[in-house]
């Protein structure tokens, strides 16, 4: 009886409780810290793996911070970008355990499919206890809505262009969405931080992911701290989704599908760097390959974030020449400036000098300065003696930090691009051997053909290492340079064989490396975005035919199959034959011996 | 495990079981041996072993079932006995027509399949682990490969509270100059690691640290790729040399750092 009445009361207080919970859902059941123990939890996994960027207290200033683009999230300030919450509102825990499951691409913000789904929940847990907003349930808001993806048809595009004219997303992301709106060299993030505007054409590095319900919630809901607005009370839902389908058109793939091989393909025509309509025509027949580059931090003048994460490139070639085609997005043409690809880019600037390493290390830095300036400093003297660079040096030394701080940030140097080749390839047959893909080796020299695109002709020079860029004459390499909103394209040609350096012989397998400078950026020299080797192979010029050999298989099969039906029936005729004049009853199954 | 593509075994294996119950002719067993053999190559494993190795393998297979056919009368009589019936058998005819025509069908979308391979950079072997030489020199001091060990490892247990600061030195060293290849969580998954060729090593995998002596992650700190022999491919890996940019304790520390990190202790010395 007793026992009855009590499930009873219990029943009815359960009742009540869910009552008030539901009454109250809108703002306060979301606020939910977890309990002590999962915060402890959390923190053993946040001292591991996110402390060394976030800070082990969480402001952000992890020992990686000086050294990354954008900065890792200050956990202090509640300020979040990608949400399903309005703008200006605190992320869902969902929201959070996405970002940490798939990170944020092409940005330091890695994804974490090792962690267990326990473990990230208690790691936000322990994220949320570094802010206090997250105990405020005013700072909650209802996750938004996201419909179902308009099917994209033209006229769905269409209206869509027009949403973006006039809301004025080609501001910053530009005319065509390749970032380079005319606001975008002076974006910052509410922590004064420059932000690089998404390239709307290359969605596999939108942070907040690829999928047209990401594109809408990000206009939709804004990303917190970063000048990219929230659309929601200027736009109907019906015009979003039309946003949604042209935002989606700009871009083709949601993978960048980055290739190892450009195919030169062979052409009668003749290449006339000079003929823009019958150059488009030519390169339009070759294929065309994505290359992925990466910041060069190998060598000193290390670049952390370089602006330019790929390069497309095609080849075509006639009897005696052969021309490469190489496009990648830019912000803005930077072509006042100088550049070179032996420029000397002093230490601190590798933290864009905003890194404050030097009082971090302490004692460290000063060893580490005093061990190695007496060895290397003379080193940098001959080269610059060498390259007859006196103004570079002047300006290398202290003038330069007057320069960084003064005048528009990147007017100083110019956007360059280059294309590698091995100054001569390993005889066929021999084990590979390749020269150094950072500038070459001393026994194994490259060839640059580098473009600054200030001047838009191409220099040669020949590497034999980072330390030794020199110009040579040996081969005249040809280029024409266009830059055409927010996209640089630099066509090259040069003869296809050649004394001093690589020839381009049919069905050769050249290695190939490239290297781009973004001035907006302050690359130069050894600081830009490079690539691993990859090849050029050049297509024979007569392709083979193919029907013969596919015929010729089928019928040599064909024929020998006819061969053995036909070995087989005589075989068995003489033996029925034999039989009969022996007179004996064999089963006709048993096997002829062949 | 062992990178191979668990559903493919698994479908192969199951068909060899229906044949074994309904108890196959020898020619059957045969043919699914050396089938099967030509799946498993091309479909069984993660990474696909190259073309050229498995025709060497194929070609060989092909070879023993042929000597084991013909190995004795009876067996070569019940190899043979199929494929006479299905010759001579009036009733087996046009299964005889269809086979005819299968097969050169079957040799020329081969040949056309051949023909139309996407064209690939050439591919190259490296050796991950080369033998490094017997002493270096690192900022003027000479490290014997043979004795040099990890100068901190002791104090694991003799003075834990300086290895822990050598440790957060090297976790500082790690997170300000490695982590963009290496990746965050060790994985060699880092956010350039897509643009390298080779990939930088994996320091979770049990076939890296464990099974190296700390002199051998010293050198190769030290002296990156500039400083490896032919064989492990110096021109391609952007790993870079380190004394460059770090101090010796550096350089110790990171070291110390990476092996903590992962759970792992150093190959001892004297070990091979
Ligand atoms: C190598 C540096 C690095 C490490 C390690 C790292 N993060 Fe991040 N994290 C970042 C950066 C950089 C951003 C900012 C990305 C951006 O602004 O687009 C970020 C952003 C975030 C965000 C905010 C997303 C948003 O909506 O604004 C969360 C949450 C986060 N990280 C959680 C974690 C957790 C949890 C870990 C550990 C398991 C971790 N991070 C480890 C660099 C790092
Ligand atoms: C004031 C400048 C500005 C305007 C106007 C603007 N954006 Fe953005 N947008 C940005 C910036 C800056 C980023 C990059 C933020 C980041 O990476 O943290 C961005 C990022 C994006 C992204 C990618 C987010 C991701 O996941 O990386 C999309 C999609 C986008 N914007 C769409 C739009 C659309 C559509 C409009 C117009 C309706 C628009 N933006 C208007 C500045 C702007
Ligand atoms: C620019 C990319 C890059 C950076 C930065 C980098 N590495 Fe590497 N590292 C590689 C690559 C690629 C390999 C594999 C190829 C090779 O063996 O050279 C490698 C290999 C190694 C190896 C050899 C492992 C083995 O199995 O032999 C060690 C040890 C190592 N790295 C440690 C470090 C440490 C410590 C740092 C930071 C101080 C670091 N690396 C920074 C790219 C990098």
């Amino acid at each position: 009886m007793a026992a009855h009445a009590r499930r009873r009361a219990r029943r009815i207080a359960t009742f009540a409780a869910a009552a008030v919970v539901l009454v109250a859902l809108p703002a306060s059941a979301q606020v939910d810290l977890g309990t002590e123990e999962q915060r402890a939890a959390g923190k053993v996994v946040y001292d591991k793996y996110c402390g060394q960027c976030h800070g082990d207290t969480g402001d952000g200033n992890g020992y990686a911070t000086p050294r990354v683009k954008p900065k890792p999230r200050d956990f202090t300030t509640g300020t979040y970008k990608f949400r399903t919450t309005p703008n200006g509102m605190l992320p869902t825990d969902d929201d959070l355990r996405r970002v940490i499951e798939i990170g944020a691409p092409y940005t330091s913000m890695p994804g974490w499919p090792n962690l267990t789904s326990a473990e990230i929940q208690n790691v936000i847990y322990y994220i949320k206890s570094f802010s206090p907003d997250f105990e405020n349930p005013d700072r909650y808001g209802e996750p938004i809505e996201i419909p179902r993806p308009l099917e994209s048809t033209e006229e769905s595009i269409a209206r869509g262009r027009v949403v973006y004219e006039e809301q004025g997303c080609a501001a910053c992301h530009g005319e065509v969405g390749r970032g380079d709106g005319p606001s975008a060299p002076t974006l910052v993030n509410d922590k004064g931080d420059p932000i690089k505007v998404a390239d709307l054409t290359q969605r596999w590095t939108y942070r907040g992911g690829p999928t047209k319900e990401d594109i809408y919630r990000t206009f939709s809901t804004g990303l917190n701290g970063t000048p990219m607005p929230s659309y929601a009370d200027s736009l109907e839902i019906e015009d979003r989704q039309h946003l949604v389908n042209y935002v989606y058109s700009l871009g083709n793939s949601d993978e960048p599908n980055y290739g190892t091989l450009i195919t030169a393909v062979y052409s009668e025509e003749p290449i006339d760097l000079q003929d823009g309509e019958t150059l488009d025509a030519l390169f339009e027949a070759a294929p065309t390959t994505r290359f992925p580059l990466v910041g060069q931090i190998t060598e000193p003048g290390r670049n952390f974030f370089p602006s330019v994460t790929s390069i497309e490139a095609q080849a075509v070639y006639n009897r005696d020449e052969i021309a490469f085609r190489v496009r990648w997005h830019d912000l803005r043409a930077d072509t006042s400036g100088r550049n070179s690809p032996s420029l000397e880019v002093p230490m601190w600037d590798e933290d864009n000098g905003i890194g404050d390493d030097a009082d971090d290390d302490g004692g460290d830095s000063d060893d580490f300065f005093g061990d190695f300036g007496g060895e290397e400093a003379p080193a940098e003297d001959d080269f610059f003696g060498d390259s007859g660079g006196d103004d570079f040096f002047g300006d290398g030394g202290d003038d330069f930090f007057g320069a960084a701080d003064a005048g528009p940030p990147g007017a100083e140097f110019s956007d360059a691009v280059a294309l590698q080749f091995p100054a001569s390839l390993a005889p066929e047959g021999t084990p590979e051997l390749k020269p150094y893909f950072l500038y070459g080796d001393s026994q194994n020299p490259v060839d640059l053909w580098f473009v600054n695109l200030t001047y838009g002709v191409a220099d040669t020079f020949r590497g034999r290492g980072s330390e030794s860029i020199e110009p040579t004459e040996a081969d005249i390499v040809e280029a024409v340079t266009s830059y055409d909103q927010g996209e640089w394209t630099v066509t090259y040609k040069r003869r296809r064989s050649s004394r001093a350096g690589v020839s381009f012989a049919e069905q050769q397998y050249t290695p190939l490396a490239f290297s781009v400078w973004d001035g907006f950026n302050r690359e130069r020299g050894n600081k830009r975005a490079l690539s691993s080797w990859f090849y050029v192979y050049t297509e024979p010029s007569v392709q083979p035919a193919t029907t013969f050999p596919i015929v010729r298989a089928a019928i040599i099969v064909l024929l020998l199959e006819l061969l053995v039906v036909f070995l087989v029936r005589r075989r068995a005729r003489q033996q029925a034959a034999g039989d009969e004049a022996a007179g004996t009853t064999l089963a006709t199954t048993e096997a002829p011996a062949v | 495990m062992l990178g191979l593509n668990l559903p493919v075994v698994i479908v192969l294996a199951a068909i060899g079981g229906v044949l074994a119950w309904r108890r196959a002719n020898t020619l059957t067993w045969l043919l699914y041996t050396w089938v099967a053999l030509w799946a498993f190559f091309k479909y069984g494993f993660a990474v696909p072993i190259p073309q050229s190795v498995a025709t060497i393998y194929l070609g060989i297979t092909g070879l023993a079932l042929v000597c084991f056919a013909s190995s004795s009368r009876e067996r070569l009589s019940e190899t043979v006995q199929p494929i006479v019936r299905l010759i001579l058998e009036p009733r087996y005819r046009l299964a005889l027509a269809g086979l005819l025509v299968a097969l050169p069908a079957l040799a020329a979308y081969n040949v056309y399949a051949d023909l139309n391979v996407p064209l690939e950079a050439p591919g190259f072997g490296r050796e991950v682990h080369p033998p490094p030489p017997t002493e270096m020199t690192v900022h003027d001091e000479t490290v014997d490969m043979a004795t040099a060990e990890n100068p901190y490892l002791h104090y694991k247990h003799d003075d834990p509270e300086l290895y822990g600061e050598h440790l957060e030195n090297g976790r500082r060293v790690y997170y300000e100059n490695c982590f963009w290849c290496h990746g965050d969580g060790m994985g060699g998954d880092g956010m350039f690691a897509h643009g390298l060729n080779p990939v930088p090593s994996n320091f979770n995998d049990v076939g890296t640290l464990p099974i190296l002596q700390s002199s051998f992650v010293h050198w190769r700190i030290a002296k990156g790729a500039p400083g490896l022999p032919g064989a492990g491919t110096p021109w391609d890996s952007m790993m870079p040399a380190w004394e460059k940019f770090l101090t010796t304790e550096e350089m110790w520390d990171v070291n110390l750092f990476i092996y903590d990190f992962n759970g792992y202790e150093p190959r001892a010395l004297g070990q091979h």
